[in-house]
């Protein structure tokens, strides 16, 4: 069964349904969008649970386009991907759910985001460098023009004219990459598992993948807010509507990682051991510079921002690490921050429409007056810390042991400070000055969440307790995969484990 | 058996899932899951003990080629004892939080939180990795901060369980970096295994660092110096939580999870280090202890001085000889022994305090008390025997296990001897002071005037608790060293003569008159708080200041609107050349066809 066909297209095809749909038919409008995307959530459901570990890529739907330059529709997901594919469905649905604050220009935001949504699975499901490369940009304009037209603050125009500046940046030099690619692999095919198969035969000639690699490297890092490329996210965020960010910062930005570990490591291998000493110091810096400017926030959706950037820390880092366990966390950290980074943003969502203000210095006691939201945020907060029981923390683990393996020892002690101690301080602020406290004067009408975003929250929370209690469901998928990519990089297999640098 | 050991662990996570998915709309069925389950879980470690010698089970949690973490549980001598003390201890404490919190509105969340934790403690004690008693060890971090925030309107108590949490964290960070060190090394996390390595390559002999790491983590949980300081704060929880949490489990973690590695730092430099704060946390703990005021605050420095005197005999090590019944070796054995009475013995104590303070009106101050005696007689009575029991008034429990500390000191150390001495000293003339001054004498307040006895809710498990307290002492008997013997009874007669000439009839403290800067200094816990505080506020906001900026002016401000800045430069200098005019424009054309065409032709 090809779920992914109708994964992803579902909310393409709601798209064009709402845009038959009159304006004045907001409720109308809003039921089509979250029975699409409900309904492709519980298929990407289905297909999680019916994907076999072992089995190579699934879900395949493959049509033949333009044969002359090898361009293919061509779905599939394999143990990287499947887990992305269901947490972006997930959110999606859930984001869905917490669109409810759009009141004006209904129509129109839900035609963007069932695109936007359309387009970020379509990214990750495909498995054909022209359709990975045009879902991306499909999702990504809708972005922009969410954020400049239903977007909050005084600072949203300067904001959407920022994110689209960075954001077109990262993915121009990516395409440069990419197209280097194309033409260093002397390829036919648009095809990644072809194209992969090719340069493994007869690899890209290593000068010309030392700087195919930075391309890649820089572009996608872009996209993901690498360190000093990062400050589009955090005043994105706080500018975006709450359904916006919750989609861009738990799924769309996924991307850049993805594409590197998918496309710009396996096709540039030697490329990509030049570059990622360099890589684990900008990680560090994520973790560490991003940490601290978080703590200092005073706006939650700041902190929120800052936070997900010094997360995304980790992911690098356990990308650097180019071993086995790291490149498996990495894909376990993004999966577990899509939906907390979604569950944050769709909480603060919740706050700021109740009062209009995310000033943390303004809040507080708000655990009493709303103990659904309030529980749901302090859970959230805790996952953000890294607090075992929660997917996040499986993750950064597994990414400490990989960079301490991989010698990145001085590296890993500043991470797991920033983790445990930068990570503790601004999240327990954050509760402290939010949920914790006497109640603050205007948050005296604030009501607690719905039942349909609250659905949400709890969706998004069971998730990361399951993937939390349980990460064999994903790592067994991940690792299988992971695998074939370390050996690119490092054909000896004891070192592709790291476990020969026993220092005695 | 092994499902048993299985139940002991989850039956308390049960009862915490069900009562947050809804049993806590009923007060009466959050307390039934959450006492059920604790008691249920004391009842299965009670078969334990009887049934089973050793027993090992476990499950994958996470397994990445070159990586394997397990739930697994490790049931010997060690961790049973500690079941029983953590399941036994919990049980009562949560039998006397029915009458101590009956009116409070979130009764349910508070049972939730209590069974929380009580599941996260029995992870560390069953532990048979690094990996999963790091998971379980930040378990108790957070349990412990929901529950001394339990109040968390209050900012104290708001900001108490932040601080607790953030203090106890950078002890983690110690304790993660170690275990990445102890892997690395080792290859393995699971303790059995590593016990086989150090024995089997003596070559392998774990850096002194790595031991020191892990130490660590102990110095957060059982706030050891310089982490102590947020055990006194967290007595801004409820009464009850402070008994189970801050006197017989968590703090008790640290300790016990130093036994269970042991054989990781033994004869490294580590142990010198443990030793030497061990002996330090206890008597700066108890001179602080001498000039506070609060009845819960004595009790929680009193504590920080009793965990001091674990940490110290553990790294004092000390020999190996089977008739050490826990663990095999001196120093952990007397360290677990005393964990146990003292487990006992300070949970009456903070839940006779508890007592105290609901009969007061939540009266904290020793000095609004007095004469109780009278008005509360079992509470009375059972707050002697802590009293004897802590000061180690002899047959009493704490006096064997102080014995057994000493006695390793004074044949390993003879300055931490003597340190043991001093605070054997010191603790009973803080205890006799606030026996004196809250229970003798006349009542100095309308409270005190008024107090009645606590319900027998409450009662009852005070006097159950004083069983093992006057009792616990006589299964672990050495023979009496007469040096030794002397020097305690000895120190425990020199602190009730002293406290009793000083406070008998006093209606005021007459030490700081007396001391001036140092009963002070004494006061003010040497201003640990006040450093720490300077520290946050002048290097981390600075920190944190200078990166906001940075990031705000240089990576924001400067390249972004450079780039921004520097478009719209060009854009501008473009539009000089679009007038408008037809002639420019065909000027420009012409222009552009001679320079191709010259170029062309050149």
């Amino acid at each position: 069964m090809n779920y992914l066909f109708f994964i992803v297209m579902l909310p393409l095809l709601a798209s064009m349904i709402v845009s038959f749909i009159p304006g004045s038919q907001a409720k109308a409008i809003r039921n089509v969008t979250l029975g699409a995307s409900g309904l492709s959530a519980i298929l990407s459901l289905v297909a999680f649970c019916t994907f076999q570990v072992d089995g190579g890529l699934q879900f395949e739907t493959k049509w033949i386009w333009v044969e002359s330059l090898g361009l293919n529709f061509h779905l599939g997901a394999d143990g990287i991907n499947i887990g992305i594919i269901f947490m972006g469905a997930v959110v999606a649905f859930a984001s869905v759910c917490c669109a409810g604050d759009i009141t004006h220009r209904v129509k129109e935001f839900y035609v963007l985001l069932n695109i936007m949504i359309g387009g970020v699975l379509g990214a990750f499901a495909s498995m054909d460098l022209f359709f990975f490369y045009f879902f991306h940009e499909l999702a990504l304009v809708p972005t922009f023009i969410m954020i400049g037209v239903w977007g909050r603050g005084q600072n949203r125009n300067y904001a959407a004219y920022k994110i689209t500046l960075y954001l077109s940046l990262g993915a121009l030099l990516a395409l440069i990459g990419l197209i280097g690619v194309y033409v260093q692999a002397d390829a036919d095919s648009f095809s990644i598992p072809d194209l992969i198969n090719k340069v493994k035969e007869q690899s890209i000639d290593e000068s010309a993948q030392k700087w195919i690699f930075p391309l890649l490297m820089f572009g996608f890092g872009i996209l993901v807010s690498l360190w000093p490329f990062h400050t589009w996210a955090p005043l994105g965020y706080s500018a975006a509507p709450t359904a916006t960010a919750m989609l861009h910062a738990g799924v769309l930005k996924k991307f850049g990682l993805y594409g590197l570990i998918r496309i710009a490591i396996p096709m540039a291998p030697v490329g990509a051991q030049y570059w990622l000493g360099i890589l684990a110091w900008l990680a560090m810096a994520n973790l560490l510079f991003c940490g601290l400017v978080a703590v200092r926030q005073k706006d939650l959706n700041l902190l929120i921002g800052n936070s997900s950037v010094a997360h995304m820390g980790f992911i690098f880092l356990g990308i650097a690490s180019m071993n086995i366990i790291g490149l498996t966390g990495a894909v376990l950290v993004m999966i577990a921050h899509g939906l907390l980074a979604a569950l944050a943003f769709g909480l603060s969502g919740h706050f700021y429409q109740q009062n209009s203000s995310l000033d943390m210095t303004q809040m507080g006691g708000l655990l009493r007056k709303m103990p659904l939201a309030g529980s749901a945020f302090l859970m959230a907060m805790m996952a953000g810390c890294g607090l075992p029981g929660f997917a996040n923390f499986a993750g950064e683990l597994t990414i400490f042991f990989a960079a301490w393996a991989a010698g990145y020892k001085l590296i890993t002690v500043i991470a797991v400070w920033s983790a445990l101690v930068v990570g503790g301080l601004y999240m327990l602020r954050a509760i402290r000055n939010i949920l914790h406290g006497p109640q603050g004067g205007t948050w005296k009408n604030s009501k607690d969440s719905s039942p349909l975003v609250t659905t949400a929250f709890g969706l998004l929370l069971a998730l990361l307790l399951v993937f939390g209690f349980a990460p064999n469901l994903l790592t067994k998928g991940i690792e299988i995969e992971v695998k074939k990519i370390v050996y690119l990089v490092k054909p000896d297999i004891d070192e592709a484990k790291h476990l020969d640098v026993v220092t005695r | 058996m092994e499902l048993a050991a299985w139940l002991i662990l989850l039956l308390p996570l049960i009862s915490s899932g069900l009562i947050g998915m809804g049993a806590f709309r009923s007060k009466a069925v959050s307390a039934g899951f959450s006492i059920g389950a604790v008691t249920c879980s004391f009842l299965l470690s009670l078969s334990m003990v009887a049934n089973v010698e050793t027993l090992n089970t476990s499950i994958n949690w996470l397994a990445i080629e070159g990586l394997k973490f397990d739930i697994g549980l490790q049931i010997d001598k060690l961790s049973k004892l500690m079941l029983c003390v953590v399941t036994g201890v919990g049980s009562l404490i949560h039998i006397f939080s029915l009458g101590y919190m009956k009116d409070d509105k979130d009764f349910s969340r508070y049972f939730g939180f209590l069974s929380l934790f009580i599941f996260s403690m029995l992870g560390i004690v069953l532990a048979d990795n690094f990996v999963m008693m790091f998971i379980f060890w930040e378990l108790v971090g957070v349990s412990s901060y929901l529950l001394i925030g339990f109040w968390f309107e209050k900012p104290s108590a708001a900001d108490a369980a932040k601080k607790a949490f953030l203090t106890n964290r950078v002890g983690d960070f110690g304790f993660l970096i170690g275990i990445l060190m102890v892997w690395i090394l080792f290859q393995t996390v699971s303790f059995s295994e590593l016990q086989l390595n150090v024995q089997k390559e003596d070559a392998l002999m774990l850096s002194g660092l790595a031991g020191f790491l892990i130490f660590c983590g102990a110095m957060g949980k059982s706030a050891q110096a310089p982490l102590h300081v947020w055990l006194p704060d967290a007595m801004e929880g409820p009464t009850p939580v402070s008994a189970l949490i801050h006197a017989a489990t968590m703090v008790a973690a640290g300790v016990y999870m130093l036994c269970r590695v042991f054989f990781l730092i033994e004869g490294t430099w580590a142990m010198e280090a443990v030793a030497w704060i061990g002996g330090l946390t206890a008597l700066m703990a108890a001179l602080m202890a001498v000039q506070q005021d609060d009845i819960k605050r004595i009790l929680a420095y009193s504590t920080l001085s009793q965990l001091g005197y674990m940490v110290m005999v553990v790294g004092l090590g000390g020999e190996h000889d089977d008739h050490y019944a826990i663990t095999g070796v001196a120093g952990t054995d007397a360290a677990m022994f005393h964990l146990t009475t003292h487990a006992f013995f300070k949970a009456m104590l903070f839940l006779g305090a508890g007592s105290v303070i609901y009969a007061c009106h939540h009266e904290q101050d020793i000095w609004k008390m007095g004469g109780l005696r009278s008005r509360m007689p079992k509470t009375y009575w059972t707050f002697l025997i802590g009293t004897f029991a802590l000061c180690g008034v002899p047959l009493f429990s704490g006096f064997f296990s102080k014995e057994a500390i000493l006695v390793v000191a004074f044949k390993e150390s003879i300055p931490l001897f003597l340190i043991a001495v001093v605070v054997a000293v010191l603790t009973t003339f803080y205890m006799t002071r606030l026996f004196i001054v809250a229970f003798t004498g006349d009542a100095r307040s309308d409270y005190a005037k008024h107090a009645k006895e606590s319900p027998s809710v409450m009662t009852v498990p005070l006097l159950i608790l004083a069983v093992p307290a006057l009792f616990a002492g006589y299964f672990n008997m050495h023979e009496p060293d007469p040096i030794i013997l002397f020097a305690s009874v000895m120190a425990v007669v020199f602190g009730f003569l002293f406290a009793r000439a000083i406070y008998k009839n006093a209606d005021k403290d007459p030490l700081p008159a007396k001391f001036g800067i140092f009963a002070k200094a004494m006061n003010e816990r040497f201003w640990f708080d006040e450093f720490y505080q300077w520290i946050i506020e002048n290097v981390q906001e600075n920190l944190a200041r200078i990166t906001d900026i940075a990031d705000r002016w240089l990576i924001a401000g400067l390249l972004v609107r450079g780039v921004h800045g520097s478009t719209e430069l060009a854009g501008r200098l473009l539009r000089l050349a679009q007038t408008g005019n037809l002639q420019t424009y065909a000027f420009w054309f012409t222009a552009g066809l001679v320079a191709v065409l010259v170029f062309a032709l050149s």
